[in-house]
C-alpha cells in the first residue's frame, strides 16, 4: 500500500489549516466554559483530540483510501450496529438519544456514520459512474445511503440527516444529475419543506418528527416578542452577543455574554457567537475564511483524485464541512432554526472532531494518490 | 482505473463544479454579510441589550427617621423584623441534603417541607405573595430558583428573634438558610397617639413613577398614609442609596459598575406633644364617656375630643380622638378585615375627629358674637340686657317685612326648663359666665328698642374669622377641615333660600349653618386667652437630623410642602442661604414659600394679633343689613377682650356661672381658670336615623374650654363629646382632669429640676 508514496503530494496546508481551526477552537472553548467548573477539563480534552487528531491525519493518509472502499460493506454493518444499539441503550439526552457513554467520553456515533455514508456513496458512484443518469440511478444511491440514515432519522437526528441529503444531493449535482431530475426533485422537497413549515406553524404534529423540532421551526418563522426566557432565549443571546461584538470585539476572556453566561452551549452549538463577541468581526470572518479555505483545499484535492471513489470522498468531506458549518454559522447569525450541528473543528466535541480528522485523513490519503499528469 | 480513459483533465464536469463553488461562495458571502449587519451596522442595539443584561441597580434603604414626643420619648420608631429566608443557589449539591434541609426548616417555622416539585404544585405556589402561608418549603425555592437563584426567597415572615438567633447559630448546618432583617415602624404609644403619628402604608400605584425616579422601590419602601408620618414624609422619609452592580446571568453580584450612592438617612421629629398629658386627657375622656354609657346603659357618647395646647407658642400637648385605631397593627402589612372595619365604622376612626370633623359649636362659638359685639358698641360695660326664660323674635326674610304673628316665634334660653324666668337683668358678663342664650340672641341679632342694631351675620362672621374659624389653621396635619361660617351668599348658593334674621339669631349662639372643627374652636379660645393674639398651632417641635443636628425647616401648609434652609457658599465665597424642598431638591428658593412658617427650631409663630392687625371689615350696617365699606379693615380694640376675658373668668368664678361648680367643687384647682362651655344642638344623619331630631329636644354634642392660668395663661384645654349632653356636665370635667393632670405634671418637672415642661 505505501509503495510509490510521495509525501511531497501531501496538503501540509490543509493540514495547518485543519491544525489552526483546532488550535482556535480549543482556545475558544477556554474562553467559553467562563470559569463554569464542571466545563474546566475541556479545553485540555478538546486538545489531546485536537494531537490525537493530526496523528489520524497522518495514519489515514498513509494508508490508501481504496482499502478502506475495499471493506466498505463491513465498515458499513459495524457502524449500522453501533447506530442500532445507540437507538435501544443510548442516553435520551436533550430529546435525543445521540452517543455512548465510554468512561467519561460521550461516543457519537452518527458523527462516524457520515463517513460512512460518505464512503458508501464513493464506492456507489464509482460503481455506476457508466450508468445512465435514471431514476433508477438516483434511487439505488439513496438506497445506499438510507440503510444508515434510517437509524439517524429514528433517533431522532433530523439535522445529520439533511446532512447527509445534502451530501447526496452535491454528489448527484457533480456526477451528472441531469435537470429535470433536479427541478422534480426541487419541487418535491420544496413542498416537503413547505408542508414541515406549515404543519409546524398551525402545531400539527407530523409523524416521525419530534415536538421540539417543529416548536424550533415555529420560533424561528414567529419569534415569540414575550418570550425573553423559553426556547428563544438563547438565539437572542446569540444575536446579543455577537452584534455587541462589534468590529473587533470586547478582547479574549471579556466578552460579557459569554463571561457572564447569558449566552448558553457556548462551547458547543454556539462556539461562534463567542468568537464573535471576544474578538468581533475578525473573529468571525478568520473563522468563515479557514473554512472557506478547508472546503477549497477539498474540493481541490476532489478534482485531481485520480478516480472517482477518490475523488468522491475528498468532495464529499468537502461538502459536510461545507454544509455543517454554513448552517452552525447561520444558525448563529439566526439565518435558519436552532439545529444542533456543531461548528467543524471548532466547537467542543470529541467524536465530532475525531470524525472530521478521519475524514481530512481522508481526503489527504485521495491527494497523496493523486492523478499523476506532470509526469 | 476506468476514470484514466476519460478524456478530461478534472474529475468533475467544469460547469457543474463552478455551480458548486457559486454555490458556497454566495452562502459564505450572505453569511459574511449578516455579520456586517449584526456587529458593524445594529451593533450598538446590541451592545446596549448586553450592558441590560448585566446592569443591576440595588437599592440601598435608607432609615426612617424618628418621631418624639416633647421629652424626647419615642413615638415611632425602627425595629427589625426578622424573616427567615432559603437562598436557592447556596443549598448544597445533593438532593438529600436540600430535603433534609427542608425538614429542618419545617420543624423550625412550620410550614410544610413540600413533596416532590410538579408543574401543578407550583402552578399553586405561583398564586402566593411572599410572606404569606400556603405553599410548601420546595415549591417556594423552586419558584425562586427558576427566577432568581442568587435572591432570598422569603420562608417565613417575622419569625421571633429567638427562631433567628437558632439560625443563625446552625448556619453551618443549614447551608443557603439565612435570616433576613426587614425594618418595620414599631409605635411605643400606639393607639394613644395613633391620630398624630399615623401608620405607614405601600406606594400606590399611582405615585409609584415619581417615587420610583426618588430612588424609592415599590413594595419594599413604604410612606406615610396618616398623621404626621403622612403629612412630615418628606422629613422623615430619608433617601435611598444607590448600587449599580454587575451581575451574571444567574444574579450573583460581580462587582460596583458606578461608585455607590450612599443612602441618606431620614430626619427625626420631635412633636409637641407631652405624652403624660395626651395619655392623661385620653383617660379623663374615656373615664367620661364609660361613666354616661354605663349611666344610660347604652352607647350614648359615640366619640370624642380632647385638645390641649398652650395660647402663647401654639404648641399642641395632647390631641386625643376617640374612638382611633392601633396603628402597630399596620406596621407589616395592612389588614384588609382591620382597615374596612375602620373605614366602614360611623364614628370614623381613621379620621383626626380633632381637625377633621365639623360639628355645630354651639355656645363656645358665643366667644365670637361676644367680641364682635363688644367691639362694634353693640354692647359696653354698663350696658344691662334683659335675659328671659324665652323671647319672641322676629324672623324676617326683607328689611321692609312687618312683625306679625306669622313670622315671630319663640326663642328658648337653656335655663327655660329649670327656670323659665330666665337670668333676668344681667350685663355683657354675666351673658358670657351664663351663657344666656336670649342676651346673645339679641346681641347678635338685635331686639326691638333695647339693641336697636345687633351685630349682624356679616360683623359677626369677620369677628369669628378673626378668632380662627371658617378657615384651616395649618397644622401640620393633613385632612383638616375648613368649618363654615354662613353668610346670606353662601345661603342663597347652598339653599336657594333668602339669609333671614332668624338665621343671624341662632348663628349668634353658634347654632344653625355654623361648623366648626374641635382645633378652630380651641384657637378661638386661646385668641381670647392670649388677649387677641392667635399662635399658629403646631404639633412639631423640632426636626434634628440623623446625627441629632437640629434644622431649619420651614413648613407651607398650603400644599404641605416643607423647605429645609441650607447654607450655600457660592463662587465668590459668600454665604447665601437657601430654601431646599425635599421633593424637589433642584428648585431652592431664596425665602421661604409665602404663607409657611418655621417649625424647627421652634419659635412660637403669630398667625394674627386681631388687637394689631387689621382684619375685622367696616360695614354700614342698617337694620340689620350691611354694606362692606370697601378697603377698610379695623384692628380689634384691646379693652374688648379683656371685657371677654373677664367674661370667660365669670364663668368659674359667679356662683351661677356653668363652669362653677367644676371647678370649686368637683375639681377645685388652686390656680385661677376661665372658660366657656357649649352645648350645640344637632341632626345629622346618624340622630336622623335613630328619630332623635324632635323639634324643641334635639341632642346635644357637649363642648368646654378653660384656660389657666387666668392673668397669664399656659395652658388651653379643649373638650368635645359627640352627643354628650350639657356641656358643663360632660365635657367641663374632662376639661377639669386634663387641667389638673397638666399642673401636677408641672409640679413633678420643676420639683425633678427638668426645665418647665411646656
Amino acid at each position: 500500500m505505501l509503495r510509490g508514496l510521495s509525501w511531497r503530494n501531501f496538503d501540509f496546508l490543509l493540514l495547518g489549516a485543519v491544525v489552526l481551526a483546532s488550535a482556535f477552537g480549543v482556545t475558544m472553548i477556554r474562553s467559553a466554559i467562563a470559569g463554569n467548573e464542571e466545563l474546566l477539563l475541556l479545553p485540555t480534552r478538546q486538545m489531546y483530540f485536537a494531537i490525537v487528531g493530526v496523528v489520524v491525519i497522518f495514519v489515514l493518509a498513509s494508508i490508501d483510501y481504496r482499502y478502506w472502499l475495499s471493506i466498505h460493506w463491513p465498515i458499513y454493518f459495524v457502524t449500522m450496529a453501533f447506530l442500532v444499539a445507540l437507538s435501544s441503550l443510548g442516553l435520551a439526552a436533550f430529546g435525543a438519544q445521540r452517543w455512548f457513554q465510554v468512561g467519561i467520553l460521550n461516543l457519537q456515533p452518527t458523527e462516524f456514520a457520515k463517513i460512512t455514508i460518505i464512503l458508501m456513496l464513493a464506492r456507489y458512484f464509482e460503481k455506476t459512474q457508466n450508468d445512465e443518469r435514471s431514476w433508477r440511478w438516483i434511487f439505488r444511491g439513496f438506497l445506499w445511503a438510507f440503510g444508515l440514515m434510517f437509524w439517524i432519522l429514528i433517533q431522532p437526528n433530523l439535522s445529520n440527516v439533511v446532512v447527509i441529503m445534502v451530501i447526496f444531493g452535491f454528489m448527484l449535482w457533480i456526477n451528472g444529475l441531469k435537470i429535470q431530475h433536479l427541478v422534480t426533485v426541487a419541487l418535491v422537497g420544496a413542498l416537503a419543506v413547505g408542508t414541515l413549515v406549515a404543519f409546524s406553524i398551525l402545531g400539527l404534529k407530523i409523524p416521525g418528527i419530534q415536538p421540539y423540532q417543529q416548536q424550533r421551526i415555529t420560533n424561528f418563522l414567529i419569534p415569540d416578542p414575550q418570550d425573553t426566557y423559553g426556547d428563544r432565549y438563547n438565539v437572542q443571546q446569540a444575536l446579543v452577543a455577537i452584534g455587541s461584538g462589534g468590529l473587533t470585539g470586547l478582547g479574549y476572556g471579556h466578552g460579557t455574554q459569554t463571561q457572564l453566561r447569558f449566552l448558553k452551549v457556548r462551547q458547543t452549538d454556539f462556539i461562534f457567537s463567542v468568537t464573535s463577541e471576544e474578538f468581533g468581526m475578525m473573529g468571525g470572518v478568520i473563522i468563515i475564511l479557514i473554512l472557506a479555505f478547508v472546503i477549497w483545499r477539498c474540493i481541490r484535492a476532489a478534482q485531481k483524485a485520480r478516480d472517482v471513489s477518490g475523488s468522491m470522498i475528498a468532495y464529499g468531506i468537502g461538502v459536510m464541512l461545507f454544509f455543517q458549518g454554513a448552517a452552525n454559522i447561520a444558525m448563529n447569525l439566526n439565518l435558519i432554526p436552532v439545529s444542533g450541528l456543531p461548528l467543524p473543528f471548532i466547537s467542543y466535541g470529541g467524536s465530532g472532531l475525531m470524525a472530521l480528522m478521519v475524514g481530512i485523513g481522508l481526503v489527504e490519503s485521495v491527494a497523496m494518490r493523486h492523478k499523476q499528469l506532470e509526469f | 482505473m476506468s476514470s484514466s480513459s476519460l478524456p478530461r483533465t478534472s474529475q468533475f464536469e467544469p460547469w457543474r463544479l463552478f455551480i458548486v463553488y457559486g454555490i458556497v461562495f454566495v452562502v459564505m458571502a450572505m453569511l459574511l454579510y449578516r455579520l456586517v449587519v449584526l456587529q458593524v451596522l445594529t451593533g450598538g442595539e446590541y451592545k446596549a441589550q448586553a450592558v441590560e443584561n448585566y446592569t443591576k441597580s440595588i437599592s440601598i434603604p435608607s432609615q426612617r427617621g424618628i418621631v418624639y414626643d416633647r421629652n424626647g420619648y419615642v413615638l415611632a420608631r425602627n425595629i427589625a423584623a426578622y424573616n427567615l429566608v432559603i437562598t436557592p443557589a447556596n443549598l448544597p449539591d445533593d438532593d438529600a441534603d436540600i430535603q433534609r434541609i427542608y425538614r429542618e426548616v419545617s420543624k423550625i417555622t412550620g410550614v410544610a417541607a413540600g413533596g416532590p416539585v410538579t408543574e401543578d404544585t407550583l402552578n399553586f405556589a405561583k398564586q402566593f405573595s411572599a410572606c404569606i402561608d400556603g405553599p410548601t418549603i420546595a415549591d417556594m425555592v423552586a419558584l425562586g430558583d427558576s427566577i432568581a437563584p442568587y435572591s432570598p426567597v422569603k420562608i417565613k415572615c417575622n419569625v421571633s428573634e429567638e427562631t433567628a438567633r437558632l439560625v443563625r447559630e446552625r448556619a453551618a448546618d443549614l447551608p443557603g438558610v439565612s435570616i433576613e432583617i426587614e425594618p418595620i415602624r414599631d409605635y411605643p404609644t400606639g393607639s394613644l397617639t395613633a391620630n398624630l403619628v399615623g401608620f405607614l402604608g405601600p406606594i400606590p400605584a399611582a405615585d409609584e413613577e415619581a417615587l420610583k425616579a426618588r430612588r424609592f422601590v415599590p413594595n419594599r419602601d413604604k410612606i406615610g398614609y396618616a398623621g404626621v408620618e403622612a403629612s412630615l414624609q418628606e422629613i422623615l422619609a430619608g433617601q435611598n442609596g444607590e448600587r449599580v452592580i454587575q451581575v451574571d446571568v444567574a444574579g450573583k453580584e460581580l462587582r460596583n459598575l458606578e461608585a455607590p450612592i450612599p443612602a441618606l438617612p431620614g430626619n427625626n421629629v420631635t412633636l409637641t406633644i407631652d405624652t403624660r398629658l395626651q395619655a392623661a386627657a385620653e383617660a379623663s375622656l374615656m373615664q367620661e364617656i364609660s361613666f354616661w354609657n354605663t349611666y344610660f346603659n347604652t352607647v350614648r357618647i359615640s366619640s370624642g375630643v380632647v385638645i390641649a395646647m398652650n395660647p402663647k407658642t401654639g404648641e399642641i400637648l395632647a390631641m386625643v380622638t376617640y374612638p382611633t385605631y392601633e396603628n402597630n397593627r399596620m406596621a407589616r402589612i395592612i389588614p384588609s378585615y382591620y382597615y374596612q372595619q375602620l373605614s366602614e365604622d360611623p364614628r370614623r376612626p381613621l379620621l383626626n375627629n380633632a381637625i377633621s370633623a365639623e360639628f355645630p359649636p354651639g355656645s363656645v362659638f358665643k366667644l365670637s358674637t361676644a367680641t364682635g359685639a363688644y367691639n362694634e358698641g353693640v354692647v359696653n360695660d354698663k350696658s344691662i340686657i334683659f335675659a328671659p326664660g324665652q323671647i319672641e323674635l322676629c324672623d324676617k326674610f326683607t328689611a321692609n317685612e312687618t312683625c306679625g304673628a306669622n313670622n315671630t316665634r319663640p326663642f328658648v334660653d337653656w335655663i327655660y326648663d329649670t327656670r323659665p324666668e330666665g337670668f333676668g337683668q344681667i350685663d355683657f358678663f354675666h351673658c358670657i359666665a351664663y351663657s344666656s342664650n336670649v342676651c346673645f340672641y339679641k346681641l347678635g341679632g338685635g331686639y326691638q328698642d333695647e339693641i336697636p342694631e345687633g351685630l349682624g351675620i356679616f360683623r359677626l362672621g369677620e369677628y369669628a374669622r378673626a378668632l380662627g374659624y371658617d378657615r384651616r389653621s395649618g397644622i401640620e396635619l393633613l385632612g383638616e377641615a375648613t368649618g363654615l361660617i354662613p353668610s346670606p351668599d353662601w345661603k342663597r348658593i347652598t339653599t336657594t333660600e333668602v339669609w333671614s334674621t332668624g338665621d343671624t339669631y341662632i348663628a349668634s349662639v353658634g347654632q344653625g349653618y355654623v361648623l366648626a372643627t374641635p382645633l378652630q374652636v380651641i384657637m378661638s379660645g386661646a385668641t381670647v386667652a392670649n388677649g387677641g393674639k392667635l399662635m399658629q398651632p403646631t404639633i412639631v417641635r423640632q426636626v434634628t437630623d440623623a446625627e441629632g443636628n437640629v434644622q431649619e425647616v420651614w413648613f407651607n401648609p398650603a400644599d404641605f410642602t416643607v423647605w429645609f434652609a441650607k447654607t450655600v457658599i457660592d463662587s465668590k465665597g459668600d454665604q447665601t442661604k437657601q430654601y431646599v424642598n425635599p421633593a424637589d431638591p433642584n428648585k431652592p428658593l431664596v425665602k421661604p414659600p409665602q404663607g409657611s412658617y418655621q417649625i424647627s427650631p421652634f419659635v412660637p409663630n403669630v398667625k394674627w394679633d386681631i388687637t394689631k392687625t387689621p382684619l375685622i371689615q367696616e360695614y354700614n350696617c342698617d337694620a340689620g343689613y350691611c354694606q362692606a365699606v370697601e378697603g377698610q379693615k379695623k384692628v380689634v380694640n384691646p379693652a374688648t377682650m379683656t371685657a371677654v376675658r373677664t367674661g370667660t373668668r365669670m364663668t368659674v368664678t359667679d356662683p351661677s356661672g356653668t363652669l362653677h361648680k367644676v371647678f370649686t367643687v368637683d375639681y377645685p384647682l388652686p390656680i385661677a381658670v376661665a372658660g366657656k362651655t357649649g352645648t350645640a344642638e344637632y341632626c345629622d344623619d346618624v340622630a336622623r336615623k335613630a328619630n332623635r331630631c324632635q323639634f324643641g329636644s334635639w341632642p346635644t354634642h357637649s363642648w368646654t374650654l378653660a384656660y389657666a392660668p387666668f392673668e397669664d395663661p399656659e395652658i388651653i384645654v379643649m373638650a368635645f363629646a359627640y352627643n354628650g349632653g350639657e356641656g358643663a356636665s360632660v365635657a367641663a370635667p374632662i376639661v377639669a382632669r386634663v387641667l389638673q393632670a397638666y399642673f401636677e405634671l408641672k409640679a413633678i418637672d420643676i420639683a425633678q429640676g427638668g426645665a418647665a415642661a411646656p
